[in-house]
């Protein structure tokens, strides 16, 4: 028995409902009678608070609800790769052959194509007793997705009693039919899991492998895990967007979530127009056939975006299951805040700070919550991981506001953007003073296996000269850079080579978007080593004006965009070249002093 | 058959803009109302709440002299249209687009809803049209692109308009000869404001491919919801319908955000910060977001929203919720206004998001976002050494910082300044942008490839 | 000896003077020349600079030429089409003044009361409690007619009131006054008329256009 009701009121996307005594909280219902998607968030006696994830106009009270029975859901199974959602998981292509360039309401369509045929290989066989969430078999959904074909984990497993064999099946073909305690049920290529359910792991690992994001400033400095947690809060024009649009990019993810939450509709156009045409640096294929795009933009429905951030992660979840890592990108977890106070307002709940609702930091814990690096449920033995990225957007650039403070809580690298540094240019304007990162020494041991012992000493070196030079700017500040000993005045110039050389990243220029982490720890090497020369060098009488004036200076600082990967052995050239030349000018100060 | 409406005369409270009528079985949310006075003057208004027999109305021209009894809302089953047609060009409307030029109303091709609906990412087209303004400081360092919305944060006093104004006259889009149908919206404005755009659109005869829509100072402030909405629905069908490429210039948005607090105020909901409703910001969102392009679509939709800061204040709300919707801003410096250097566009907190997509080889020249990023981090520091110079005085100053004190210089006045109606190729912004650039040691310019470097570096003696 | 001494003293002293002054003559012709050549340089300069200047001008004044022709064949476009408005607006007026005198008819047409009692049943549905009824003298007993028709479908009364100037239809009212309903042609016309006034400018210009 669904529920059955009439709307009896009506604010923007709130509308309460009588005559819904039927109804399960997070129900789905149609609303009105042109049947708009909503959400039950309240139930008071027979009266339901929904919210409408489709814009309420026109909507008359009197007009019917209709319950279905059902939790809000996603589809899970082949072809949701390289595909652009709403909010609800509604395909925007799809859409827009209904309603043309404008969304237009109420238009039903499934985020897959049901009757699209893919090449299944089974993987298990009749007889075999398997439990919840194991793998059946598998299809090609990109070249670069091997999609596995699971029990949804809420199924009871059992014995295998048929199983098709490799064939070219639609998503609705029974593919295997399975028996438990005498029952028997069918499964398909695709199930529907609730999205504010965290899909269950059998064990949580670890987070002991970095996320390579190519990104200089992240991943040696501030580095995020695999399974782990990050947040990016920054004012307006501080290149949050950029940012999390390169770490879809470059991460070294097999599968990529990028939610757009409340933010411009071009930057999801960006990612639709771009990610097709550049190629991933370790497959060669195109980025889009690892990428899904969730967009509920600023100008559309406000309570789909509520919705956006979960359908993301359960989608995220899910490729996990499959044994992927799996980077989600929310940008931004403020406008999702946003949306749950208004929601909260239109409701007349009690506001706690800024007028959010007081559950805001528990939910936004269950968002992180379910990031991690695990092992999945049934066989074969498949670990995976979800990375989850948020970005906030605190209003006037102020740390101390309720998302930005609450979303601290729950994550373990945080990257600052700063204002200032973004006003000069110094892109990605990830403020090294304020960032952290909790992964550094779990991950530690991945990079001295796989990229240099020396990688911990040069990053603590190099970290050191620039919480230096920090304190000495204040002096500077005060009494001018002359004040300073030379000694010291070298470290404002390494820790400048160091920001320029190494922090400071184009994003749009072709060899600097993408750092390799060798290339990474080759540049590190090259200035920290500069500052290990010009030290010696002043100790044995050189002026810091000689230093300065080296002619190497300038190209070490370009190497970053002027070497590419492929040369990368030039740094190694000019690594030598740099200590030739202070040798050379030691020999030269020798000389003066014996002649 | 058309929809007569219901009309509702059991008023039962006025509270500010808010007009409350009970007894109402046949209302829908965010339906047009008409509200007849006693003396038989009609209002227009909108459903903000209904239900249980009680709607919410916010009437548009204010509830000045409205009463409790006598007073009548009529429910018109529509939400708020208003008539399209390409005859709208050299047209001046109210703030609810009426006309106000003495001329009849206008022939509807169609009416459209005032709010719109958004265009679905997936058919959007990714700008990447260079237009040039003509104004070195945009055209070099904060390129607009067609199909951008790119706002001017400005202060009270500041030449905002006279920017727009010229912006509105010279923009092109080099090699197309096409040129912009502009849609000018005053939200709240001076008189005199709105007559000054309305003269320069004239001299440089551009009024016949205009349209205006009015609400000024003294007009009803709560119209001015409305007037952005119907002006941008205009423009979606010239650019959409008639594949023209529009300029939508929306002033002063901060008046627009004051009308919505004057509002949500009334209602008593839950404030956010300074006053201002929660949903501020999806409420710009959805004025801001109606600009772009859409695939398979010639025209277009640039906008260029102007607001005042209130006391200057970038962090203040409504800059900051607009810069986090908008594609970057071009603020206004009160230090260079003062020191009399037009247009007074403070680049360091100026940004164009969209300038990457536009420019380069192909577009305008293989140097030109090097070079525009080589101005920023130069200009950056020059600022810095400014300050360091006033405490510690130019001799406790380095030699290379002295030059970034002569490039500071020399990039506000032979870069920046310019006059009003000098009208610069992007070859004579490049070229200047070099100059100035070659007052600084070759090893400085640490943002340019070497390639560049050697093709338009010329170092300066001494 | 001393003479000549003294002469050949005089000789080397006019030898030196002579060729100071012939070095000094030969400088300043030097100077005048480069002096000549550089005015002449100058004048050659400020010629062209004369030149560009002049160019300039004559740039600046076609510039400002240009833009007043543009200006004036602009306004003068813009004038025209504005013209072009108001006559229509006239001849759409009239035509529209000219159908509404035509409506008068319509009463002969047998769909007119079949259309009225359409109207009076949505008008009391939308009401839903006690009602007063006002309608053109015209259609009074034909109103009438219809409400002794309709009353047993209602719970509650329906009374007509006194006649109204108006074309046709009818206007409804709560009898308490809290709901109103204007269903006369003369109101739905005016509704109707932004609508059917691009139909009637439309077929207007074929007009013209013959």
């Amino acid at each position: 028995m669904v529920a059955r009701g009439r709307i009896v009121w009506i604010s923007g996307p709130a509308v309460k409902a009588d005559g819904m005594s039927e109804a399960k909280m997070y129900e789905t219902v149609y609303v009105g009678e042109s049947r708009l998607i909503g959400e039950v968030i309240r139930l008071t006696g027979d009266t339901a608070f929904i919210q409408v994830y489709e814009s309420t106009s026109g909507l008359k009270p009197g007009e019917p609800v209709m319950g279905t029975g059902n939790p809000l859901s996603v589809l899970l199974g082949p072809g949701m790769i390289g595909r652009i959602y709403d909010g609800i998981q509604r395909p925007l292509d799809d859409i827009a052959k209904q309603s043309g360039a404008f969304i237009s309401r109420g238009i039903a369509v499934d985020p897959v194509d049901k009757r699209r045929r893919y090449r299944f290989v089974p993987t298990v066989k009749v007889g075999d007793d398997i439990e919840p969430g194991s793998k059946l078999g598998e299809v090609n959904e990109t070249q670069l997705i091997k999609h596995h074909i699971m029990l949804p984990p809420d199924s009871p497993g059992g014995r295998v009693i048929a199983v098709e064999k490799e064939g070219e099946y639609d998503l609705e073909h029974p593919i295997a039919t399975l028996e438990k305690n005498g029952k028997r049920y069918e499964a398909k290529m695709y199930h529907y899991w609730p999205v504010r359910r965290p899909r269950p792991l059998k064990e949580k690992l670890d987070p002991e492998i970095p996320l390579i994001t190519g990104q200089r400033v992240i991943d040696t400095l501030f580095p995020v895990a695999k399974g782990g947690t990050a947040a990016i809060p920054g004012g307006f024009g501080t290149g949050k967007t950029v940012t999390m649009h390169q770490i879809a990019k470059w991460a070294d993810a097999q599968v990529v979530i990028y939610i757009g939450c409340g933010e411009r509709g071009n930057e999801m156009t960006e990612v639709l127009v771009e990610f097709p045409h550049l190629t991933d640096p370790r497959s060669g294929r195109p980025l889009m056939e690892r990428t899904v795009l969730v967009a509920n933009t600023s100008n559309m429905p406000v309570a789909a975006r509520e919705a956006s951030i979960y359908t993301g992660v359960t989608m995220g979840e899910y490729y996990r299951d499959m044994g992927y890592d799996v980077v989600l990108v929310a940008d931004s977890t403020s406008r999702w805040a946003e949306a749950l106070r208004e929601m909260s307002g239109r409701l007349e709940e009690m506001p706690a700070e800024e007028g959010y609702p007081s559950y805001l930091a528990s939910r936004l814990a269950e968002f992180y919550e379910r990031a991690g690096r695990g092992i999945a449920l049934g066989t074969p033995e498949r670990i995976g991981s979800v990375t989850l990225i948020g970005a906030v957007s605190p209003s006037g650039a102020d740390f101390t506001e309720p998302v930005t403070t609450h979303t601290i809580r729950f994550i373990k690298t945080f990257w600052g953007l700063d204002t200032r540094l973004a006003y000069s240019r110094h892109y990605p304007a990830i403020n090294w003073m304020i960032s952290y990162s909790g992964y550094v020494n779990s991950i530690a041991k991945w990079w001295m296996k796989n990229v240099s012992e020396e990688w911990f000493r040069l990053r603590e070196e190099g970290y050191y000269i620039l919480q230096r030079e920090d304190t000495l700017k204040e002096i500077v500040r005060l009494l001018g850079p002359e004040a300073l000993p030379d000694e010291e005045k070298l470290v404002l110039e390494v820790a400048r080579m160091i920001k320029i050389g190494i922090l400071q990243q184009a994003a749009f220029d072709k060899i600097d978007t993408y750092c390799s982490p060798m290339k990474q720890l080759k540049l590190l090497r090259l200035m920290v080593g500069f500052y290990r020369e010009a030290q010696k060098a002043l100790k044995a009488g050189i002026s810091l004006a000689d230093i300065r004036s080296m002619q190497i200076i300038t190209r070490m600082l370009k190497a970053k965009f002027e070497i590419s990967e492929e040369e990368i052995s030039r740094i190694d050239a000019l690594y030598n070249e740099m200590v030739e030349e202070f040798k050379a000018l030691t020999a030269k100060e020798v000389k003066q002093v014996v002649g | 058959m058309v929809e007569v409406g219901v009309e509702y005369t059991r008023v039962s409270e006025i509270r500010g803009p808010l007009l409350i009528v009970e007894g109402v079985s046949r209302a829908s949310f965010d339906e047009l109302v008409e509200v007849e006075t006693t003396d038989g003057i009609k209002r227009l208004g909108k459903v903000l709440e209904v239900g249980q027999g009680k709607a919410v109305i916010q009437v548009f021209e204010g509830t000045t002299g409205l009463s409790v009894k006598g007073t009548r809302a009529r429910f018109l089953g529509k939400t708020m249209e208003v008539p399209v047609s390409q005859e709208l060009l050299g047209r001046v409307f109210d703030g609810l687009g009426r006309p106000i030029d003495g001329l009849p109303e206008p022939i509807a091709e169609e009416f459209r809803d005032v709010n719109g609906a958004p265009i679905n990412p997936e058919r959007r087209e990714y700008p990447r049209d260079f237009i040039q303004t003509g104004v070195s400081v945009i055209d070099g360092m904060l390129t607009l692109v067609r199909g951008q919305k790119l706002p001017i944060f400005s202060g009270s006093g500041m030449p905002h308009n006279v920017l727009a104004a010229q912006i509105a006259r010279q923009a092109t889009v080099v090699g197309s000869g096409e040129e912009f149908a502009v849609v000018f919206a005053a939200i709240g404005v001076q008189y005199s404001e709105a007559q000054y755009f309305k003269r320069s659109l004239e001299e440089s005869g551009a009024l016949r491919r205009s349209t205006l829509f009015l609400n000024l100072a003294d007009d009803p402030a709560i119209e001015r919801i409305i007037t952005p909405r119907v002006a941008l629905t205009v423009a979606e069908y010239l650019a959409f319908d008639l594949n023209m490429h529009v300029l939508v210039i929306l002033t002063d948005m901060t008046n627009y955000a004051e009308a919505l607090r004057e509002i949500s105020a009334a209602r008593e909901e839950v404030p956010g910060r300074k006053g201002y409703p929660g949903y501020l910001y999806t409420d710009l969102a959805t004025i801001y977001e109606r600009a772009g392009r859409i695939k398979s679509v010639k025209g277009s939709i640039t906008q260029m929203p102007i607001l005042s800061m209130p006391a200057d204040d970038i962090t203040h709300p409504i800059p900051d919720l607009t810069g986090y919707i908008t594609e970057g801003q071009i603020v206004l410096s009160r230090d260079l206004f003062r020191r009399d250097i037009y247009p007074p566009v403070g680049v360091l907190m100026s940004l164009s998001r969209l300038m990457k997509d536009g420019v380069g080889e192909g577009k305008t020249r293989a140097d030109h976002m090097e070079v525009s990023n080589q101005l920023y981090d130069a200009y950056a520091r020059a600022q810095e050494v400014r300050a360091l110079s006033e405490i510690v005085g130019k001799a406790g100053l380095t030699g290379v910082d002295l030059k970034y004190l002569d490039f500071g210089d020399a990039f506000e006045q032979q870069f920046l300044k310019q006059a009003v109606d000098e009208n610069r190729t992007l070859e004579e912004t490049l070229r200047r942008a070099w100059d100035v650039l070659s007052t600084l040691p070759e090893g400085e310019l640490t943002k340019i490839k070497e390639v560049h470097i050697k093709k338009h570096y010329r170092a300066k003696a001494g | 000896m001393a003479h000549s001494h003294a002469h050949d003293h005089d000789k080397v002293l006019e030898s030196i003077v002579g060729k100071v002054v012939s070095q000094v003559e030969s400088d300043l012709i030097a100077q005048i020349e480069s002096s000549y050549i550089q005015s002449l340089e100058r004048l050659r300069a400020s010629k062209a600079g004369l030149v560009a200047e002049y160019n300039k001008i004559v740039e600046n004044a076609s510039k400002q030429a240009e833009n007043l022709k543009r200006q004036m064949v602009e306004s003068s476009r813009l004038a025209v089409r504005n013209r072009q408005l108001l006559l229509i607006e006239d001849a759409v007026s009239s035509a529209f003044s000219n159908a509404i005198a035509m409506l008068d008819s319509i009463r002969s047409d047998e769909r007119y009361e079949a259309m009225m009692r359409r109207l009076i049943e949505s008008t009391l549905d939308a009401i839903g409690m006690d009602a007063v009824l006002e309608c053109s003298e015209k259609d009074r007993d034909m109103v009438d007619r219809i409400v002794l028709e309709l009353q047993h479908k209602y719970n509650f009364s329906v009374e007509v009131g006194d006649s109204i100037p108006c074309l046709g239809g009818i206007k409804a009212r709560s009898r308490d006054g809290s709901i109103i309903l204007d269903n006369t042609l003369d109101s739905r016309i005016e509704r109707l008329r932004p609508i059917l006034k691009k139909d009637i400018a439309r077929l207007l210009m074929v007009e013209v256009g013959r």
